[in-house]
């Protein structure tokens, strides 16, 4: 059979599923772990809680709007800018986060009145934003206010603002992705539908489950505006709450990472009977590849073609000088969702680089399968890995760099093993042709920084030679690079902006009325 | 089914696995109808059989197809050289073992789950 049980975790039989190494011949029929139950008591997990998931990674994203936690204030602390998901707007979600700040006399006599009295007041406070997001907490949803109620007398007494509920509780669910189910589902029976958005062009999506990391989502949008497309809402980054409210009107939903966002989809796909398409926005070819299947969808493979083509011509010589330097490299994948299994194959087939464990924090046994699916054999897959694992799990696989959140990768930096943040991202965005660069660049830039040389001398005790300076990039990162005559001229080190989003800002694009749907 | 059979439906069965992600809805029921809906595709381009294309639903089937039936003749040279009435047998020995490895014989324990 195979799955791993960790030294660490002989002591809790209940771990016995939940890590897998895909041997020879394995499949999905054989090593799968389990995934998305409740954490072991005896273990410490990593995970969020469901409140974390509708909220932090979900709902706030959204750029117009005043995200209210009604519950302590440290709930809402946790769950504030961390994820660096900006807007074209000032990032009003990312400089302000609400709280009713609850206390004990809450909790004994109720806290609607104060809940009330705190959404007026906001509203007053920024009279430019009429749009409201209100989070339930544990302590609010075990004393049972009525959140709902609070907002719809709010909204007849103040008929311009408009207020979603989300009740997700801390509680609701084994991990944060409880509540990205329960706000999903929340949003399109609240809201979807109430609103029209106008429609522009013939050729209309939804792109769901990007919430735009240092602008991810804005990236991908340009490629969708290139082709002539009306991105009709992002759900849930960069996104206008009335246009999420509209999201009924498109003709199609591209959907990034689905476990976070295919309820939406799948409701829009049963109740309006708009098509899912799943897509990948990361690495060269499965990027080409969703661009143009987005685009065949609509008739318009000559527009995708062109914005590939050039996008592949000026970056491919960029990714192909680090590949160069990265081919070998062993990492472990661990990036708590989507990007388990939107890198597990690709980063491997177009930087070289081996992935020598995949894990998720919360990842259902949906996520696994595709992780594990696009594994190499020898892969180790973990199930809500706690802190012991991760630790046994680097001695045994010795990786270059470990690819996760801001946890975890500091105790990979504790063993000198260095990290890059791919939750918040190092220097993104990574998604499209330029991203993909930029992190093959941030990983080459991990792998080889010379401050290694560094970390492991103990200055109270170790001899530090002064009579030499620090290892070169030729000395270290080029040094299997036998013959340079095999580096056709043109590769190079990353060349783009530091930053590379706000210009897309107010760019024109083409528009398309005109055109009719392409047929097969 | 013959050896050489097999090893070609595992071939396609990786390239699948690999390079597609329509293949891991998250229910049982969904799977199935988005394992017929491209795969069937998918056999009727790579014998130059019509394809419906109706519905929003079937458009959506029909480009994943279209990158499936282009992924593998590219990626499979000796798909050319097949007739197609092998080339139906193989499609539905593909069909057979994805929706095997997918569903009927999958470890998912939430496939079934009436809720999503």
């Amino acid at each position: 059979m195979p799955y791993h049980t960790f030294e660490c975790s002989e002591c809790i039989p209940e771990r016995a599923m939940h890590a897998v190494i895909k041997g020879p011949g394995e499949d999905l029929t054989s090593c799968l772990p389990l995934g998305y139950l409740n954490t072991i008591p005896g273990t410490i997990s990593e995970r969020g809680c469901a409140y974390c998931g509708a909220k932090h990674v979900i709902g706030a994203p959204m750029k117009d709007v005043i995200h209210v936690s009604h519950g302590p204030v440290g709930c809402t602390y946790d769950t504030w800018h961390t994820k660096r998901y900006i807007s074209d707007n000032d990032n009003f979600q990312l400089k302000y986060t609400f709280a009713t700040d609850m206390k004990e006399k809450h909790v004994v006599f109720g806290a609607e009145k104060m809940l009330k009295q705190n959404i007026i007041d906001c509203f007053k406070a920024f009279p430019h934003i009429k749009r409201m997001t209100i989070y339930q907490t544990c302590a609010s949803a075990l004393i049972g206010d009525d959140i709902a109620a609070v907002a719809k007398k709010v909204m007849a007494e103040m008929p311009d603002v408009d207020i979603f509920v989300c009740n997700a509780p801390g509680f609701g669910g084994p991990s944060q992705s409880g509540g990205h189910h329960k706000i999903n589902i929340a949003w399109i029976d609240q809201k979807v539908g109430t609103y029209e958005p106008e429609i522009k062009s013939k050729y209309v999506i939804n792109y769901v489950g990007d919430y735009n990391i240092q602008g991810d989502a804005e990236i991908m949008v340009d490629y969708f505006q290139r082709m002539g497309i009306q991105v009709l809402s992002t759900f849930t980054g960069n996104g206008s709450y009335d246009d999420l409210r509209g999201m009924h009107l498109a003709h199609l939903n591209v959907l990034e990472c689905a476990r976070s966002a295919e309820y939406i989809c799948n409701e829009l796909r049963k109740r309006y009977g708009t098509p899912r398409l799943d897509i990948d926005g990361y690495g060269f070819e499965p990027l080409s590849a969703s661009l143009m299947k987005v685009a065949m969808f609509f008739g318009l493979e000559k527009e995708a073609q062109a914005i590939i083509d050039e996008e592949t011509a000026r970056w491919r010589p960029e990714l192909n000088w680090y590949a160069k330097r990265l081919k070998g490299k062993k990492i472990c994948l661990w990036p708590g969702g989507s990007k388990l299994w939107h890198w597990a194959h690709v980063i491997e087939e177009e930087m070289g680089v081996k992935v020598v464990s995949v894990y998720s924090k919360f990842g259902h046994q949906g996520d696994f399968e595709k992780g594990v699916a696009r594994c190499s054999e020898g892969a180790l897959a973990i199930d809500d890995p706690n802190e012991l694992e991760g630790l046994e799990a680097m001695e045994m696989l010795q990786p270059d760099c470990v690819l996760t959140g801001v946890r975890p990768g500091e105790v990979s930096k504790k063993m000198r093993i260095p990290y890059l943040n791919i939750h918040g991202y190092h220097n993104g965005p990574y998604k499209g042709y330029e991203g993909w660069v930029r992190l093959a660049r941030d990983l080459y830039n991990a792998i080889y920084s010379p401050i290694h040389q560094l970390s492991g001398m103990d200055i109270s005790k170790d001899e530090i030679p002064t009579d030499k300076g620090f290892l070169t990039r030729q000395m270290i990162s080029d040094v299997n690079i036998v013959d340079d005559r095999t580096t056709p001229s043109e590769e190079r080190p990353y060349t783009g902006d530091w930053d590379i989003v706000t210009r897309l800002r107010g760019k024109t694009y083409p528009k398309l009325e005109s055109q009719q749907l392409g047929t097969a | 089914m013959d050896d050489v059979m097999k090893d070609r439906i595992e071939q396609l069965v990786d390239f699948i696995m690999k390079w597609c992600l329509w293949q891991f809805h998250s229910r049982s029921w969904d799977r199935e109808r988005q394992n017929e809906g491209i795969l069937t595709k998918t056999m009727q381009l790579l014998c130059d059989e019509p394809v419906d294309l109706s519905t929003p639903s079937d458009r959506c089937y029909w480009v994943d197809a279209v990158y499936l039936a282009n992924g593998f003749k590219k990626t499979y040279p000796w798909l050319g050289t097949m007739e197609k009435k092998d080339i139906k047998l193989l499609m539905q020995g593909l069909k057979d073992r994805i929706d095997y490895l997918t569903i009927n014989g999958s470890l998912n324990q939430e496939l079934t789950n009436p809720l999503y």
